[in-house]
């Protein structure tokens, strides 16, 4: 047989909650054992390796050290894929990039004396993307399982993921929700890459974008949507801060 | 003749009750979700509610499911390939008459001679209890459609006639289960006439109402294809395809295969697709064909009003209103748009989108699932370009026609179109030749001979030969175009064939010599006495070796020996890139080769290959049932064909 791809997982500034939700495939981690070598894990194995084909990273870049340090992964993996929000749009770490940095760190440390430390010379936050070229996206917040299998289970297999290039709206619409408008909601369903199977709407909360947006919030059906329900684009700027700060282009990938 | 009966609302209770608890069938009805009303299993009768007004979903969700497995395999043991039928029995409780008319549409189209199996067995399975309208849904305009009532399409139809229920039995299945599970009366004329009345004063509650009747629809849609509404319109698209997704009568799907996190075993599963979505037409070398929000917005327009009539003779709009509802700019409600439309002006010839040409499909049995087939050679053309020999396991010949393709399936990775590049034969061996553009053709490029592949085919029309007997032939192919022509070529060149035609030239071209293919084929045609074969390149890199031709393929029609030609009795066959088509076909036409002697071969994205899945449409055209080989003549009015 074939040598199974090694894995290696990464993670920079996150939660380690997409981590989390691989080592809680339970008793199918036995599956993903079978069909990969998983090399370095921190979240749940001691052992390290920096002989591997496929890098999963997880978080967002906020330091010159990071940048580094990712640029080193890059250099070592034949594949780079970007787990979760944090790491394929920047998520939530981008709500501070509203501010300077020197301001945050101001915020957060006052006076303490953390000038000239590296681990403390923090920059704006960014996407993989930002810092060097990732080939797959795991997106959300937290990954979705099912599409994480499916990713893993394709590069495995040799193939290329196919991720949904259409709106949220379509799994919602499948899943037979009341649509979140019709309830007096504000939803990003409607430019939001789907994938996630339409989760939040089903559970009852309007969509936040957290897997990137697909549609820039400036077009013009966006504009009439708004219009219709009597929201401005300022809410709507407000509504995308949470996971698409600054990210408000299109990022439909033709 | 429909028979009625009278149940009281009690006794109706007691028979959906009796029903429930019987066990035999898994009983679905209308229920509450909200302040909307879905499809859902049913505990108890109180649940469900005749009075609602209309679903979110229409019920295709049980007959063409969301997410829909078609087969299971073992990926070591792929040939082995079993399809994943549904044998629950069904009973749907409350269907209003829409919904029943538009589930008779979506027979046609899925019980048609290549019939869905999948399709099939659940509909077989299912026992329709329809109900009529109480609740006139607020974006419904079923009453200008005539979709409010309906006199078939049902086992049992309730009525709520006030003071208790009718029930007209539709069926023998309606009048064995009836007879069966519920307490019911004789009804009397008294009741007929309530139901009468009920019918009647239905129509006055629509609020909503087309102004011109179905039959004229197809006149005002073509009148204004090109009308600035569409653009309008689809600039506050927000490509979500929620129009289609809750649409009765919409029901294209997409076609996956998913794999087990172990890797062992996997499923072919179809998912509902939209053809608003811009994937929808996407293909492998990155090209949509239907590229801008408008054509897509315009096309499930033109599908409903327009195209599925001009098949079937039926609108495919049941004026549910659901689409209305959905819509958050409000612009997929095809009340509004028809009655928009009607106001700028309608046209008689309606023909324009069409092809009159009507293919007889072979009735083939099952037709998604594949046959199991071994690669009995393989040969690398060049880094892109491999070349197949496949074997069919049954030992049975392909039977195929030239230019017809086979869906070749790799299972685990999917399934993908490919020309039949090797002439009708009687052995159960033919070719192809695939060059790797995505995923199923990478995966083929690495095959290796004896490794099992599946077939589904053939598939589309394929060449008429005889129609071109006593013809002269001129073949232009350029790129991958060359694979179907491969297979007219050597059948007309076969000596048992050739004197069947007059003369012959065949003029080739490829990006760069070694994209050129069957270089073994080309180097026969330059031999073959009364044959003319001409090769040329766009380019040539400097590190090739290449003495012939470069430009262009219509660099190459100086050399055809015109004084050879009388041009009215010579049929010219043009495979190729989108693009070549244009610019090969004015050169046919200076050579005063009418319009009607020219044959094109089309490409689109497919998936089943048998009229089902909507990707291949050109308008109201299937590529893959009506062509891929389409007279030129019939198809050069037809927007978005050669665009
Ligand atoms: C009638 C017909 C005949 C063809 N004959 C040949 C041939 O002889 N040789 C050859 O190399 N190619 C041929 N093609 C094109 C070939 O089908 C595509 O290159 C192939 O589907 C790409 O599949 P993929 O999985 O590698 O690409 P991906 O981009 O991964 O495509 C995914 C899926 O989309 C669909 N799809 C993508 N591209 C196309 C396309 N161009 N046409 C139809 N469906 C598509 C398929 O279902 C495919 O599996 C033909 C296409 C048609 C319609
Ligand atoms: S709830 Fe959100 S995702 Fe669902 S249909 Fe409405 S807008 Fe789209
Ligand atoms: S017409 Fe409406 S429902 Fe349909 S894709 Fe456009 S915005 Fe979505
Ligand atoms: S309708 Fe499915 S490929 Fe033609």
């Amino acid at each position: 047989m074939k040598q199974k791809p090694r894995v290696a997982v990464f993670d920079f500034a996150d939660c380690e909650g997409c981590e989390l939700q691989i080592a809680n495939l339970e008793e199918e981690i036995i599956d993903l054992l079978e069909i990969v070598d998983v090399v370095s894990f921190r979240e749940v194995m001691k052992e390290h390796s920096d002989q591997y084909d496929i890098a999963l990273v997880e978080g967002s870049i906020m330091r010159p050290i990071d940048e580094k340090r990712l640029q080193g992964i890059r250099k070592n993996a034949k594949i780079l894929v970007a787990l979760g929000a944090c790491a394929t749009i920047g998520g939530v770490n981008k709500i501070r990039n509203q501010w300077m940095p020197d301001e945050v760190m101001k915020q957060v440390y006052g006076d303490a004396k953390v000038k000239g430390n590296e681990l403390f010379n923090v920059g704006k936050a960014k996407a993989l993307n930002e810092v060097v070229p990732v080939d797959y996206y795991i997106h959300g917040c937290p990954i979705d399982r099912d599409e994480f299998k499916q990713v893993i289970t394709a590069l495995a297999l040799g193939k290329k993921p196919e991720i949904p290039r259409y709106p949220v709206c379509v799994e919602c619409k499948k899943n037979e929700n009341i649509c979140q408008f019709e309830l007096g909601n504000f939803c990003l369903g409607p430019i939001t890459r789907a994938g996630c199977k339409a989760i939040c709407p089903t559970h009852n909360m309007p969509c936040d974008g957290c897997r990137g947006l697909i549609k820039k919030a400036e077009t013009e059906c966006v504009k009439e949507v708004l219009e219709r329900y009597h929201l401005t684009y300022e809410d709507i700027r407000r509504r995308c801060t949470m996971y698409n700060y600054g990210r408000e282009e299109c990022t439909y990938d033709k | 003749m429909n028979t009625l009966r009278a149940i009281t609302k009690k006794e109706l209770h007691c028979f959906v009750d009796a029903l429930i608890a019987d066990g035999t069938y898994d009983v679905v009805g209308v229920k509450a979700k909200g302040k909307r009303f879905v499809y859902g299993p049913l505990d108890h009768a109180e649940d469900l509610r005749l009075d609602h007004d209309v679903t979110i979903l229409p019920p295709k969700k049980y007959f063409l499911p969301p997410l829909e497995s078609m087969m299971q395999y073992d990926l070591k043991k792929p040939f082995e390939v079993q399809a994943t039928f549904d044998n629950k029995q069904r009973i749907i409780i409350g269907m209003h008459p829409y919904d029943i008319i538009a589930l008779q549409q979506t027979d046609v189209v899925y019980l048609d001679e290549q019939q869905d199996d999948f399709y099939k067995k659940r509909r077989d399975n299912t026992i329709i209890i329809g109900s009529d309208i109480d609740a006139v849904s607020e974006r419904s305009f079923a009453g200008s459609m005539n979709t409010h009532v309906a006199d078939t399409g049902f086992d049992v139809l309730i009525s709520n006639i006030g003071t208790q229920y009718l029930l007209t039995i539709g069926s023998e299945k309606g009048k064995q289960l009836v007879e069966t599970y519920a307490k019911t009366k004789e009804a009397t004329a008294a009741d007929l006439k309530k139901l009468q009345q009920k019918r009647n004063t239905l129509l006055e509650k629509y609020k909503q109402k087309v102004n011109i009747t179905t039959k004229d629809w197809p006149g005002v849609l073509v009148a204004n294809y090109q009308h600035a509404i569409w653009e309008e319109h689809a600039d506050t698209c927000l490509e979500c395809s929620s129009c289609t997704m809750v649409c009765p009568t919409c029901f294209c799907y997409d076609v996956r295969d998913q794999v087990s996190l172990n890797l062992k075993d996997g499923q072919r599963v179809r998912t509902w697709d939209g053809c608003l979505l811009r994937d929808f037409t996407r293909v492998g070398s990155g090209e949509v064909f239907r590229e801008e929000v408008k054509e897509r917005y315009r096309h499930r327009f033109y599908r409903k009003g327009n195209y599925l009539p001009a098949r079937y003779g039926f609108v495919a709009c049941v004026g549910c209103g659901r689409c209305g509802i959905a819509c958050l700019p409000d612009i997929a409600d095809p009340c509004n748009l028809i009655n928009e439309l009607a106001s700028f002006g309608r046209e008689e010839d309606t023909e324009r989108f069409f092809i009159k040409q009507k293919t007889t499909v072979e009735e083939t049995g099952i037709i998604h699932v594949p046959r199991s087939a071994t690669v009995t050679r393989v040969e690398h053309f060049n880094d892109l370009d491999t070349f197949f020999e496949i074997q069919l396991d049954d030992g049975k010949p392909l039977g195929h026609k030239p230019g017809q393709f086979v869906e070749i399936s790799l299972f685990g990775i999917g399934e993908a179109p490919f020309g039949v590049s090797s002439p009708p034969s009687d052995t159960p061996r033919f070719e192809i030749m695939v060059r790797t553009v995505g995923n199923v053709t990478s995966k083929l490029a690495q095959l290796k001979s004896g490794d099992k592949v599946g077939v589904r085919g053939p598939l589309g029309n394929g060449f008429d030969t005889t129609s071109f007997e006593g013809k002269n032939l001129i073949f232009t192919s350029g790129g991958t175009g060359m694979v179907p022509m491969r297979s007219l070529i050597n059948f007309v060149l076969d000596p048992k064939h050739r004197k069947k035609f007059k003369n012959i030239t065949i003029l080739y071209g490829a990006k760069q010599p070694k994209e050129i293919t069957f270089m073994k084929d080309v180097d026969h045609w330059k031999t073959v006495c009364d044959t003319q074969c001409e090769v040329t390149v766009d380019r040539c890199d400097e590190k090739e070796c290449w003495n012939g031709c470069i430009g262009l393929v219509t660099t190459l029609f100086p050399k055809i020996r015109m004084d050879m030609y009388d041009s009215k009795n010579t049929i010219a066959i043009v495979i190729g890139p989108p693009i070549m088509y244009k610019f090969v076909i004015q050169c046919l036409k200076t050579m005063g080769i009418p319009d009607e002697n020219i044959y094109v071969s089309l490409e689109r994205r497919m998936k089943c290959g048998v009229g089902k899945c909507g990707h291949c449409q050109i308008n109201g055209i299937y590529t893959c049932k009506e062509g891929p080989v389409f007279n030129y003549n019939q198809i050069k009015q037809l927007p978005e064909a050669f665009e």
